[in-house]
This record gives C-alpha cells, sequence and structure tokens, in this order.
C-alpha cells in the first residue's frame, strides 16, 4: 500500500490538473481549438504568485484572486488579439492550433525576459522556484490539499450554478451545444468565447500560482504539464467539463500512483515516467473511446457484458 | 566575421531545408498537422548518440566500468584517429549512420502516428505532440539513451581535414544533402502519390470514395519523412561532435517543430519552391540576430538572453504570417497534369487555375 504521502501527493497533483483541464476543455467546446498555450497560462499563474511573494512577501494562498485576474486577462487577450482575427476570416481547425502554438512561444519567451527582470530587481535568481517551505498543515494535513480541495469545489460550484441557474448560463450552454442555433436564438456567441478563454486563463493561472507548492517549477515546465492536461481533457471527453473533472482525476491518480508501484519495484528512476502513463492513458482512451469515458453508454456495455 | 556568418547561414539553410521539406510533404502536402516534428530529429541524435556509440564501443572493446559517457569518448576518439589517416573510414562512417538513421526515422514515423492514424486532425495533432514530447522527456531522464545531461561524445567524421576547411566541408556535405532532398521530394511529390497527398489534405472522403486507405497513406508519408528528417539529427550531431538530450529539451518542440512550420507557412505550404524561399529568409533572419545578439542585448538595455527576444519575434512573425499572407510568399500552383498542361497551351485555364472560358 502506497503511505498517506504519496496518496495526498497525488490527490493534489489530480486537483491541478483538474483546474487545468477544465479550462482547456471549456476554450474547446466553445472555441473548437485545442489550446497548447494552456501550460503557459499556469505558468502566468505562478510567476504573479512568485511576483508578489518577492515583492510584498505576501503567502502565494492570498494572491491566489490575483493570479485567477492576472491569467484571466492573459487567456482574454489571447483569444481577443491571436484567434479571434484568424476565425473571422475562417481560419481552419490547424491554423488556429498553430497560431496557439505561436502563443506558447511568445509566453514562453516573455517568461524568460520577465524572470530576467524579477531576478535582476529581487537579486536572486527567478528561474527555477518552489513554494513549498511556505506551506503549513491545516488540521494535520498538508495546506496545499485543503487549499487545492477548497479552489476545486468553490470553481465547479460557481461553474455549476452560473451554467444551471443564470440565464447567462443557459445561453452559454446553447452556444456550446450548437453555435450556429444560438446565434440565430439572438445569443452573441463571441461573449460565450470571450468567457471561456478568460476562465481558461484564469483556472490556469491559479493552478499554476499552487503548483509550486507540489513540484519546481523550471523554463520547461509549461511543455512538461501539457502532455498531462491534454491526457486529462481527452481521456474525460474533449466535448464536456464534467469530462476534465473525472479526466483530471483518473490522470493525475495513475500518473502518481502507477509510477509509485513501478518504483517500488525498479527503484526511485521510474518517478519520473508519469509523463508515460499520461501518454499511455491517451492511446488507450483514442484506442477505445475516442469522445472521452463521458460519452460511454455504461448502461449498455453492462447489459452486453453481464446479461 | 561576415564571411563566417554567410557559411552559417548556409549550413543552417541545409539543415533546415531537410527538415521543412519533409515536413511540407507531411502538412503542406499531405494535410498531417506533424506537432512531433522534433521526434524525427531526435532519432538521428538517437542513432548516433545510442547506437553509433555503442557499435564503437564493441567493436574498440573499450571499457564501460567509468560509465557510458566516458566510454564514448575514448571510443570516439579511437576512429576520430583512424579517420585522420583514412578519410574513406569518415565517408563510411557518414553514409552507414546516415542509413541507419533513415530505416529507423522511417520505423518511429510509422508507429509514431499508428494510434492517431484514423482521427481528425486536431486529436492527429494533440497525440503527435504528446508522443514527441514525452520520447524527449524519456531521452532526458534516462541517461541509458543517449547519456542525459552530461551526453556522449561523436567521432568526427572529418577528421582528416583541419582547422577553418572542416567546417566549409561539413557545410558543403548538408548542402549536397540537402539538394538531394529537394530532388527527391520534387520526383516524388510529382507522381500519383503526391496528388493523392493533396487529394487527402483537400477532403479525407475523397481518398476512401477512390478506395485509398487513409489510415495507410498517412502511416507511409509519416514514415517517409520522419526518415528524411532524421539525417538532420545526424547531421548536427556530428557537427557539434556530442549528443545531449538537454539540447532538445526545451528548445526541440521550438526549433524542430515551430520554427519548420514557420518556414513552411512563410515559403508557401504545398510548394518545395516556396520552402527553399522560406528557408533561406528564415535562417538569415536568425542567423543575423545570433550574429548581433549581444549588441541587441546591451541596446536595448535588457538584463537577459536574446534567446528569448528571438522566441518573441518568430512567434509574432508566425501569428502576422497567418493574418495577412497564409498563403505564403510563393503560393501553390496548379498540379501539372498532362490535361492542365494541354489547357495551358490552349489558354483555356489562366495561370492561377481558373477556368477563363468553356
Amino acid at each position: 500500500m502506497p503511505g498517506m504521502e504519496v496518496l495526498t501527493g497525488a490527490l493534489i497533483y489530480s486537483n491541478l490538473l483538474v483546474l487545468l483541464a477544465v479550462g482547456l476543455t471549456l476554450a474547446y467546446i466553445t472555441t473548437a481549438v485545442p489550446n497548447f498555450a494552456q501550460g503557459s497560462f499556469a505558468v502566468v499563474g505562478s510567476y504573479t504568485a512568485l511576483t508578489i511573494y518577492r515583492l510584498f512577501n505576501i503567502h502565494p494562498y492570498v494572491s491566489l484572486p490575483i493570479a485567477f485576474l492576472a491569467g484571466g486577462i492573459t487567456g482574454l487577450a489571447s483569444y481577443v488579439l491571436v484567434l479571434k482575427p484568424l476565425i473571422k476570416r475562417g481560419a481552419s481547425v490547424v491554423t488556429l492550433m498553430i497560431a496557439t502554438l505561436a502563443l506558447d512561444l511568445i509566453l514562453l519567451g516573455l517568461r524568460g525576459i520577465y524572470a530576467g527582470y524579477l531576478g535582476k530587481l529581487t537579486g536572486s535568481s527567478c528561474e527555477m522556484f518552489m513554494f513549498t517551505y511556505l506551506d503549513f498543515p491545516i488540521l494535520g494535513v498538508p495546506g496545499i490539499l485543503v487549499i487545492s480541495t477548497l479552489v476545486i469545489i468553490l470553481t465547479f460550484s460557481v461553474l455549476f450554478t452560473l451554467l444551471y441557474k443564470t440565464k447567462f448560463g443557459i445561453a452559454l450552454r446553447a452556444s456550446m451545444e450548437n453555435p450556429d442555433l444560438a446565434e440565430v436564438m439572438g445569443v452573441n456567441v463571441e461573449y460565450t468565447r470571450m468567457f471561456a478563454w478568460f476562465l481558461a486563463g484564469a483556472l490556469a493561472a491559479m493552478a499554476g500560482c499552487l503548483l509550486p507548492f507540489k513540484q519546481e517549477i523550471v523554463p520547461s515546465t509549461a511543455e512538461i504539464i501539457i502532455v498531462s492536461i491534454f491526457a486529462a481533457s481527452i481521456v474525460g471527453g474533449l466535448n464536456n467539463i464534467y469530462g476534465a473533472l473525472i479526466g483530471g482525476y483518473i490522470v493525475g491518480m495513475s500518473e502518481s500512483l502507477f509510477t509509485y508501484y513501478l518504483s517500488t519495484i525498479f527503484g526511485a528512476g521510474m518517478l519520473v515516467y508519469g509523463k508515460v502513463v499520461a501518454l499511455a492513458i491517451i492511446i488507450v482512451t483514442l484506442l477505445v473511446a475516442p469522445q472521452g469515458i463521458i460519452s460511454v453508454d455504461w448502461k449498455k456495455l453492462y447489459r452486453r457484458w453481464f446479461s | 566575421m561576415i564571411y563566417g556568418l554567410i557559411l552559417n547561414i548556409l549550413l543552417w539553410f541545409g539543415l533546415y531545408l531537410i527538415v521543412s521539406l519533409s515536413l511540407n510533404m507531411e502538412y503542406g502536402y499531405g494535410g498531417i498537422p506533424n506537432f512531433g516534428k522534433a521526434i524525427s530529429v531526435l532519432v538521428g541524435a538517437v542513432v548516433v548518440g545510442g547506437i553509433i556509440t555503442r557499435i564503437l564501443i564493441a567493436i574498440y572493446k573499450v571499457k564501460t566500468a567509468y560509465g557510458f559517457s566516458t566510454a564514448t569518448s575514448a571510443a570516439s576518439n579511437e576512429l576520430t584517429q583512424a579517420i585522420a589517416h583514412n578519410p574513406a573510414l569518415g565517408f563510411f562512417l557518414l553514409i552507414s549512420t546516415l542509413i541507419i538513421a533513415i530505416a529507423l526515422g522511417c520505423i518511429v514515423g510509422a508507429v509514431f502516428i499508428l494510434p492517431s492514424a484514423r482521427l481528425r486532425e486536431d486529436y492527429l495533432a494533440i497525440t503527435l505532440l504528446a508522443i514527441a514530447e514525452t520520447f524527449t522527456m524519456v531521452c532526458y531522464y534516462n541517461p541509458v539513451i543517449i547519456g542525459s545531461y552530461y551526453g556522449v561524445s561523436v567521432p568526427d567524421f572529418l577528421a582528416f581535414i583541419s582547422g577553418e576547411k572542416k567546417y566549409v566541408v561539413f557545410t558543403a556535405v548538408v548542402l549536397v544533402l540537402a539538394f538531394l532532398t529537394y530532388l527527391f521530394f520534387e520526383r516524388l511529390l510529382n507522381t500519383p502519390y503526391g496528388r493523392l497527398l493533396k487529394a487527402m489534405r483537400e477532403n479525407e472522403d475523397v481518398i476512401r470514395v477512390y478506395g485509398r486507405d487513409l489510415m495507410r497513406v498517412r502511416v507511409m508519408t509519416m514514415a517517409v519523412g520522419s526518415g528524411i528528417a532524421a539525417m538532420v539529427g545526424v547531421l548536427l550531431s556530428f557537427y557539434t561532435l556530442r549528443v545531449q538530450a538537454n539540447s532538445f529539451m526545451i528548445t526541440g518542440r521550438t526549433l524542430w517543430t515551430f520554427y519548420p512550420f514557420l518556414i513552411i507557412l512563410l515559403g508557401g505550404a504545398g510548394n518545395n519552391r516556396g520552402v527553399v524561399a522560406g528557408t533561406l529568409i528564415f535562417v538569415t533572419v536568425m542567423e543575423v540576430i545570433d550574429f548581433y545578439k549581444t549588441s541587441i542585448v546591451s541596446f536595448l538595455h535588457l538584463p537577459v538572453e536574446a534567446v528569448w527576444l528571438e522566441y518573441i519575434l518568430f512567434g509574432v512573425m508566425m501569428l502576422l504570417i497567418l493574418y495577412y499572407k497564409p498563403e505564403g510568399i510563393i503560393p501553390e500552383k496548379p498540379i501539372a497534369t498532362p490535361p492542365i498542361k494541354r489547357a495551358y497551351e490552349t489558354r483555356k485555364v489562366s495561370k492561377r487555375g481558373v477556368r477563363e472560358e468553356y
């Protein structure tokens, strides 16, 4: 049996993956483009938290709302400045995907320059950092576990209320299901897309703000994490927000626990192969149920196998 | 100084031309969004760093007690010494390495697309990127494959030439290979196969209607494309005389996936002459930035490396191309099949492929 430490680590990682995957899925549902810059949105959050901590000595948990805003603005700007003009020109999905790759590269470059400036300003390097030493236990468990779980609960309850209890939510769901029909009915699809990209950036940045409590932020963090984000979104189903919730936990848990079991057999060197697990999950999902777990008709499967 | 810059431009022009031409077949002709192009270059590096070095260790019976990295430098040294006296050996080393790399590249390319070959383009792109990133990470974390962080030493196939001249000869070798690649793709894509690829790009259902297997066409295309691009990994390793996995870690996707896409879109997708033009422009810009980078950084009073500025510049350049000139500098022309040629002659079709009269 894996110890408590492994399990809590897996849970924390899953929570963060859920936040990242929800944003990716939201942007995919509304604009039909897989956002390859999602990992960089997370890094925006990490650097927001680092800046506030280094300059004003404010704890990263407190700066979560600011990270939310900073990421949201990044996401919104990405849509308005990069994707919207291209969509208006009738660009293909591949063109839009290449545009998000370009966006990712621009954000990587900005990160490098910003880290340089911040390093010069604070007098210590900002290329790599962690917040683990800032964490404190809450009720006997690591604070990051409590905080990340609270963030997930808050995010999903707000999202649920918004989508199912408000008029804007109805419009939002309508334009997700069928943008053309929604537009005919007088819904401004543009607003829903802007909202989705704001949220995509904001949620990713919150995850990025908490990520340094779990693992070190390095210049290639965005690249390393993108495979897991896509795995989480795809295994749950790219077309369903709740798919990201399920997928995040499946990928996060199996990445952590599977590599843990491998490491008990083959030694600690196996722990770095989490991404191989994520990749395997993507491939198996695409071969077995390309629309994700959420689309599988379990009743039908049950009847086929057990009666 | 300027002489060095021109030589640099020529060298990188050759390297990028090979990768871009192969990506042009996959994406420009076949419409496969290969976001994992970097994997094929990495395969070439793995062939040199992981296979050739092991063969040499076995041939020269080097003791591996002090680790793989140390053993490779001893073995590479032995062969470099031998090549210094026997140029034919160097030639044999280059050719055999290239052949192994092309073969392994073909296999990797075919396997690489298998899980997603039937899928829509967005899922296809995600899977290809995910596989390439994961493979890079495994090479980085696993020191057994190509020595990971510390890297391995590689024999010098031009050891018989000394000093400045070696660099000129190396550039010439790269340019010859790039020219051969160009001829190969020109011939290959002016066949029914090239037109099949274009049909696949325009509409996958058309391929099915005419009884072709979409999956087979995609697997074959990726195999050829990856095999050719693997040559660049070999050349890069012989150029730096070292193979290091961490050189692919952050920059791999940028240098060998994003930049080739930028080149193709800049020059004009689906057309090899456009790719040549795009490569020349891109490499010139890149090398000029590299040449003047210290003065750029001091001019702008930046406390950072110029590479970040380069990323931003090329990212913005890509967005501008996508927005203002998605067809590139040299737009694709209709394929000159005999009926179209006859139509040109009888002037029924204008040069742009639009029918003017019946």
